[in-house]
């Protein structure tokens, strides 16, 4: 983990219009995440969690303030900006995986790998990939045919499919039982250790923040408090 | 940072997901895909089948050498067709004798053997065939050569009794009968549609047989000499017809030219013409509707399921496909349907084509077919299904790529949020819990409940139009042949008879009232032009014909004298109403007339007028008639017309039955025709409303699913659905019959022509069946998103954000 500041998150607001009612998600939010930190951001449902995520993915816009990522204000960004930005600097993991039902594991992938160039065939790199996640034999596989957890570890490689380094995390365990989403987070953990990858993880869950080297707790759209975790458990000692 | 435009794999990629997509929703993608073939084979069929008939008129009139102006004299030499064929510009001539006669039915006959009817001997060479108005043997052989009694019979009249090579028939030449044995059976040109004269158009193959015979044996047996009195001309291509029919006439007025028939004015050519532009105007609309159908359909149907997949537009823009990307993606979807559709519509299209053309010349009796395929009405089709699948999909999937991601990948805002409210009309009535769901579900996505009840208003205006069509032409002729004409037959005299010859014909044993009149032909004009018509003297107090008349004026003041009746279609045609003048112009010479009504005919071409006003013409000081309308002893009909024939001077006698019979066979096609297109309307209907529920069902899966995880059983959310279905179809059925009514009005109206005035009327048992079919279609269409609903993993489904 290094100091220099990866994300930066300047009075961040977002509204929400809902039906006749206008939410406000996010209220002035300040933050920054520094590379190859592991952030959980925690809180009750409703607080502004993937709110921030998806802010900091360029999934979203916020309505007032500035969003900076690896100094460029993303919150700036066209549409055209944010289609690369996303494509090249950001890796998702959803709570319901997202894979596209009609594409196998590897695929699902090649879909993001297809999009960034490299080396090697797209099969041998989706491969590998799935190799790291320990998905080595379910290449071939669609998602009907994998099971929760697989599934959330098929979306973790595909996420890591652009070498991005920044890896976002909505809620991955919510869909899973406790030794699935253990095996999950042990790939997320791997990949922020050895990758040096930096993760934002939003859970509502107390227990994985144990992992963290950050808390970011959050209540009604605003930060309630910064917890510092300068021993972060390693995910085998978890338990929920 | 690498470009923008993604490289070749990633499309690919995205191809296979693509097809794979289609794979997944299979059955609504075939529904889809049914919809674009309809709308493909629809245009492609009855355009295709339009032109093939087109051709094949052509090609037959080519072939056989049709006439570009016949010329009726009294009596020429045979060798005057000389002096015309020196005229510049004409390219052959016929000089031909043409004896109208009676004739009964031979012995080998089918049916009515030993009964009279009419017949037309027309004398050709026999050592050649004509070179104008020639001749396609159909069986057995040309006349032969020595001539010798025989006789080529026209082909409609053996078909309808069963005559042919070896039969003998035997016209009545001077009260003489002249057997001669049938060499074979021949088409003729001028005879495509059986119709004797230009008053005359009405289909009557079983009542008028034409006879060709060696020229020299009629003329020996009319002791006509060498003579001729009917020439028949066709010109060079680059000849002035105006300038050589003014030429020829000059050469036949000594010989008593009178009357020159240019082709335009053919009897059977004209009829033809006039059924064809009828038919081209079906042609042309019909698949205008259905496509508009099919593009409506495919562009809700499309619409909703491009919206279906937000959640994927919004992933696939998370991890970071362009804009562009993703709408090519989704374009290349409908694009597959498009091609898809195309491919299925173009294959069935020229097959049915081929069909309907065979099945109109076998009903006409058209002998030379030519069918082809047409390059342009594929690329048209094509390009067509194309634009409006693209077209179709490019709405949503530009809407779905504008979002934000996390937008796209939320829940759909109008699938979730304008939930919650009691409909309106819950404030009024007090709904049980069963009824309440399903109402609030119709009312709570309004743009789901639109889309599906567009579908539904398509499928009754198709429905309803085509069944209206089939109803209302069944209708017609019943109401006309049943409630218009009350007379069992009429008898036709060449010459005008008198109040003696009256009383003999009501004398005749079977008859029961016999009522005279006179047929004449006429012209009836103004300013603004003239029309040819068979006019008809009644008295003003007879029932044998009933008016419908407008405007509430009755048959005693618009037959009062000094008026005449017109069609509504003339009135529109020549710009007049009642009360205004017209010119009659007859043999009797030119009179005025002031219009005093117009009456809703079957046949547009006529007119009637008082039977005192034509004695007031010819200046005679008794009634005189050529014509009779008789009700009579169906059991004596058959002695009746052998008297009626036995009358010097009697041309013709009709069966109200045989006329009613050969216009039911002529629109035998137009049945055919119309229930090929109730038949798309109804598979078209099915496919859209298939795809209308299930994507219906797809939409609120999660919902039901819940319901029932809650412990709902399947047979109360079935009921769920068909009383949400039910909803939407009575929501439909005011506008889809009123705007199926219209449609049909619409299309009746340019279906009208002079031969025949084909007024739309819907009825109740219309309304009825179409509403009733279209729910049952609905109820049918459900159950395989019930089977669906009924079958879903409850945990999954639960889950899924749709």
């Amino acid at each position: 983990m290094s100091n220099a500041k990866l994300i930066r998150l300047e009075r961040v607001a977002k509204d929400y219009r809902m039906g006749e009612v206008t939410v406000h998600a996010l209220r002035d939010v300040d933050l920054e995440i520094a590379a190859g930190e592991l952030v959980v951001l925690l809180g009750p449902s409703g607080c502004g969690k993937t709110t921030t995520l998806n802010l900091i993915g360029g999934l979203d816009k916020p309505t007032t303030g500035r969003i900076f990522v690896r100094g460029e204000e993303i919150s700036a960004m066209d549409e055209k900006a944010l289609t690369l930005y996303r494509r090249r600097q950001v890796g998702f993991v959803f709570q319901f995986f997202n894979l596209i039902p009609t594409l196998s594991a590897c695929e699902n992938i090649e879909l993001s790998l297809a999009l960034v160039g490299g080396d090697g065939s797209l099969r041998a790199r989706s491969a590998g990939l799935l190799n790291m996640v320990g998905l080595e034999d379910r290449c071939d596989h669609f998602p009907s045919q994998l099971s929760g957890g697989e599934q959330q570890r098929v979306a973790i490689a595909r996420a890591f499919a652009n070498h991005a380094g920044l890896l976002l995390c909505d809620e991955p365990t919510g869909n899973l039982d406790a030794d699935t989403g253990q095996k999950v987070l042990g790939v997320v953990q791997r990949m922020n250790r050895e990758k040096n990858a930096t993760v934002v993880l939003v859970t509502h869950n107390t227990a994985i923040s144990a992992i963290a080297n950050r808390v970011v707790h959050l209540r009604n759209g605003a930060i309630d408090l910064i917890e510092e975790n300068d021993q972060p458990k390693d995910v085998s000692d978890l338990a929920w | 940072m690498s470009p923008i435009w993604p490289g070749k794999s990633v499309y690919r990629n995205l191809l296979r997901k693509t097809l794979r997509d289609l794979r997944t929703s299979l059955a609504q993608t075939i529904a889809l895909i049914v919809i674009v073939a309809l709308g493909i084979t629809s245009l492609i069929a009855l355009i295709s089948a339009y032109r093939d008939l087109s051709t094949s008129y052509n090609h037959t009139y080519d072939q056989l050498h049709f006439d570009d102006a016949d010329f009726v004299i009294n009596r020429s030499p045979a060798a005057v067709a000389g002096q015309v064929a020196a005229v510049d510009g004409v390219a052959a001539v016929t000089g031909r004798l043409v004896v109208d006669a009676g004739m009964q039915l031979p012995p080998g006959a089918d049916s009515g053997a030993g009964n009279q009817i009419r017949s037309r001997l027309i004398g050709i060479p026999s050592d050649r065939h004509p070179e104008v108005n020639d001749l396609l043997v159909l069986k057995g052989n040309y006349l032969p050569a020595e001539g010798g009694a025989a006789v080529l019979l026209e082909s409609h009249f053996a078909d309808v009794y069963g005559l042919g090579p070896g039969d003998t028939v035997s016209p009545l030449i001077d009260g003489r009968a002249m057997p001669l044995k049938v060499a074979g059976t021949a088409a003729s040109p001028e005879y495509l549609i059986v119709s004797p004269s230009r008053q005359e158009v009405f289909p009557s193959a079983s009542t008028f047989a034409v006879l060709f015979v060696p020229l020299a044996d009629l003329q020996r047996i009319t002791n006509a000499g060498n003579t001729v009195n009917d020439i028949v001309v066709t010109f060079k291509p680059d000849a002035d017809p105006a300038r050589l029919t003014a030429a020829i006439q000059a050469i036949l007025v000594p010989y008593g030219l009178s009357e020159t028939t240019p082709r335009a004015e053919q009897p059977s050519y004209a009829a033809l013409k006039l059924d064809l532009d009828g038919y081209r105007q079906i042609a042309v609309l019909m698949p205008l509707l259905i496509l508009l159908v099919a593009a409506g359909s495919v562009y809700v149907m499309l619409a909703r399921q491009v919206r279906a997949q937000r959640p994927q537009i919004g992933l696939m823009k998370a991890l970071g496909y362009t804009k562009t990307a993703v709408v090519l993606h989704y374009l290349t979807f409908a694009l597959c349907l498009a091609v898809a559709g195309s491919i299925l519509g173009v294959a069935a299209g020229f097959p049915l084509a081929r069909w309907l053309t065979g099945a109109y010349a076998t009903e006409l009796g058209i002998p030379l077919v030519q069918t082809k395929l047409y390059i342009d009405l594929v690329v048209y089709g094509v390009l067509l299904s194309v634009f409006v699948a693209l077209a179709a999909g490019l709405g949503p999937v530009l809407v779905s790529a504008r979002a934000l991601p996390a937008v796209a990948m939320r829940m759909d805002p109008a699938a979730t949020l304008t939930t919650g409210r009691p409909t309106l009309i819950e404030r009024f009535i007090h709904m049980p819990f069963w009824l309440r769901l399903p109402v609030r579900n119709v009312f709570r996505v309004r743009r789901r409940s639109l889309s599906t009840g567009i579908g539904v208003v398509f499928s009754f205006i198709l429905v309803l139009t085509g069944w209206s069509f089939i109803g209302s032409m069944s209708y017609l002729l019943s109401h006309n042949f049943n409630d218009i004409e009350r007379w069992d037959m009429t008898a036709s005299f060449d010459r005008l008879l008198t109040a003696p010859d009256l009383a003999q014909i009501q004398g005749t044993e079977g008859v029961r009232q016999a009522v005279p009149a006179v047929q004449l032909p006429a012209s009836v004009g103004n300013a603004g032009g003239s029309k040819e018509v068979l006019l008809t003297a009644v008295p003003p107090d007879q029932t044998m014909h009933s008016f419908q008349l407008q405007g509430g004026v009755t048959p005693a003041e618009a037959l009062s004298p000094g008026k005449i009746i017109l069609t509504s279609r003339i009135a529109d045609d020549l710009g007049i109403k009642t009360g205004d003048n017209v010119d009659v112009e007859t043999t009797q010479g030119k009179q005025t007339l002031a219009v005093g009504g117009l009456s809703d005919e079957l046949n547009s071409s006529v007119a009637y007028m008082s039977l005192d006003e034509f004695q007031r013409w010819t200046g005679s000081p008794e009634p005189r008639f050529n014509f009779t309308y008789l009700t009579a002893d169906s059991a004596k009909s058959n002695d009746i017309e052998a008297s009626l024939y036995r009358i010097p001077g009697a041309s013709s006698v009709q069966f109200k039955s045989a006329i009613e019979s050969d216009w039911r066979s002529l629109l035998g096609f137009f049945n055919i025709f119309m229930a090929v297109i109730l038949g798309f309307a109804l598979v078209m209907s099915f496919a859209l409303l298939f795809n209308a529920m299930t994507v219906n069902v797809l939409e609120q899966q999660r919902e039901f699913a819940t319901m029932r995880s809650v412990g709902v059983g399947r047979l109360r959310i079935a009921l769920q659905m068909a009383v949400e279905t039910a909803i939407v179809w009575l929501l439909a059925l005011v506008p889809g019959l009123l705007l199926g009514r219209l449609v049909a009005m619409w299309m009746a109206g340019s279906f009208q022509s002079d031969l025949l005035n084909f007024q739309i009327t819907v009825t109740p048992a219309n309304y009825i069946l179409t509403a009733a079919g279209i729910l049952i279609t609905m109820l049918l269409a459900s159950l395989p998103a019930i089977r669906r609903v009924n079958r879903l993993n409850l945990a999954d489904a639960t889950k899924v954000y749709t």
